[in-house]
């Protein structure tokens, strides 16, 4: 009987694996974040993060001019703006002086080199070369001089794994810098982000820079996120649709910042995650 | 045992090459899916069990480099199935005429269009993106590209099959 048993399986081994792999494959869709699953993952993202790491010296020469060409430009415009910046900032000190108002909370960071990129099929994550041993942690947000990049998905002790904003879990709370509109920005695909949640009656531009707002609880208020492209009025709809090009180029990403921000504890346990826009 | 544990490692090294050499070869967002090459690269060269297994075990690697997003287990779900519709083009006897001629290409094309097509109905579920976006703007220019990129392993089996001969 076994040995029948064992005949036929090996007859249609090939149905057998696959059905195996198959249903292995929708309990891991299944169980997803499970505490099991994540031992596993953290494993995985310190083995694959050395070998990452390790070939990750290859230099991208076929960029490096355009790259400088980029940055000797925005030395000179960063030159300038750190001149009027220096004024503004003084001018603000006084006037803070004058009404007796706290300026805005500073936050501890630290830098990171992005020694692999997973960029495939609309699920484009970045791994890290700091883990839980410099003291980042799950959802603290990834930063550039630049702006929001996304946010840290999971952890080791020496590597992380990001999200950037190109991807279609991410939502993020935002606002209209010059109009102080609110709105979530989303990925809905393509080279652009999305502002959604807006109606069309409220004032947003092409150029208005957008940032992050102070309702997020992930991100820290004030980060830029992108520039508005386009406005379109939705068809039937109350709201528009605002299309913004991130200030972040991903495809040129090399290093990045981990912002060590916390989000206050009592008022995530407040906003249950699933209806509150992060 | 040798057999293997040979491709486990060839597995390893092509997910640490994918995604440590993207920077390198994305187009327009895009990038060729080079682990899908490999899978069927196995499939055809050591059947079709070593197919569907090289594309759990890639596709789950994937899976867990992309962070916790809600959907490990849908790269393994999608490569092992290419891999194992990869597996029936297996022909033990004819094994370097596929391997280094157009066939490899129309195969990695044909399973790279169902990986996408698989992916992306998961994928898409409920996120209220048109699962025609999806496939157009991503799945339809990754395959014509893996396709593309899979002429270069089809070129190093041609070479290697006329130097032998």
């Amino acid at each position: 009987m076994l040995k029948r048993a064992y005949d036929i399986v090996s007859h249609l081994k090939e149905y057998v694996v696959f059905a195996f792999l198959l249903v292995v494959s929708v309990l891991l869709l299944t169980l997803n974040d499970s505490r099991q699953i994540r031992t596993i993952r953290s494993l995985t993202v310190i083995s694959l993060g050395f070998l990452q790491d390790t070939f990750g010296f290859i230099p991208d020469y076929l960029n490096l001019q355009s790259e400088n060409r980029i940055l000797r430009e925005m030395n000179i415009t960063l030159a300038d703006e750190v001149s009027r910046l220096r004024e503004a900032r003084l001018e603000n000190i006084r006037l803070r002086q004058l009404l007796g108002w706290e300026g805005r909370e500073k936050y501890d960071y630290v830098s990171a080199r992005i020694v692999g990129k997973t960029l495939l099929l609309m699920r484009n994550a970045i791994t890290l070369d700091v883990g839980s041993n410099a003291g980042v942690d799950t959802d603290m947000p990834i930063v550039t001089d630049r702006g929001l990049v996304g946010r840290v998905r999971a952890t080791s002790s020496a590597y992380s794994i990001g999200q950037i904003l190109l991807n279609r879990e991410i939502r993020v709370s935002a606002k209209v810098q010059r109009t102080r509109v609110d709105g979530i920005v989303r990925w809905e695909g393509g080279d652009n982000l999305s502002l959604t949640n807006v109606a069309r009656t409220l004032d947003v531009k092409q150029g208005d820079v957008i940032i992050t707002s102070e309702y997020s609880s992930l991100f820290p208020p004030g980060i830029r996120i992108g520039t508005v492209v386009r406005t379109t009025p939705l068809a039937g709809s109350l709201f528009q649709r605002i299309d913004i090009a991130p200030s972040v180029d991903f495809a040129r990403l090399e290093e990045v910042f981990v912002l060590l921000y916390r989000p206050d504890t009592a008022r995530v346990s407040l906003e249950p995650r699933g209806t509150i826009e992060r | 045992m040798r057999t293997p544990l040979i491709n486990a490692l060839v597995c390893l090294a092509v997910v640490v090459a994918h995604t440590t050499l993207t920077k390198f070869i994305i187009i327009g967002g895009i990038v060729p899916d080079i682990p899908l090459i490999a899978v069927v690269y196995l499939a055809l060269r050591r059947g079709q069990v070593a197919g569907t297994a090289a594309g759990f075990g890639m596709g789950l690697a994937l899976d867990l480099l992309s962070g916790a997003d809600g959907m490990l287990g849908l790269s393994a779900l999608a490569k092992t199935t290419a891999g194992f519709i990869a597996g029936y083009f297996y022909n033990e006897n004819k094994m370097n005429q596929t391997l280094g001629g157009y066939q490899f290409v129309i195969v990695v094309a044909f399973a790279s269009a169902v990986h996408n097509l698989l992916y992306f109905l998961v994928y898409l579920q409920g996120s209220g993106l048109s699962w025609t976006m999806g496939l157009l703007r991503y799945g339809l220019p990754t395959t014509v590209y893996t396709a593309a990129v899979s002429v270069l392993p089809m070129f190093v089996s041609a070479r290697k099959d006329f130097a032998q001969a």
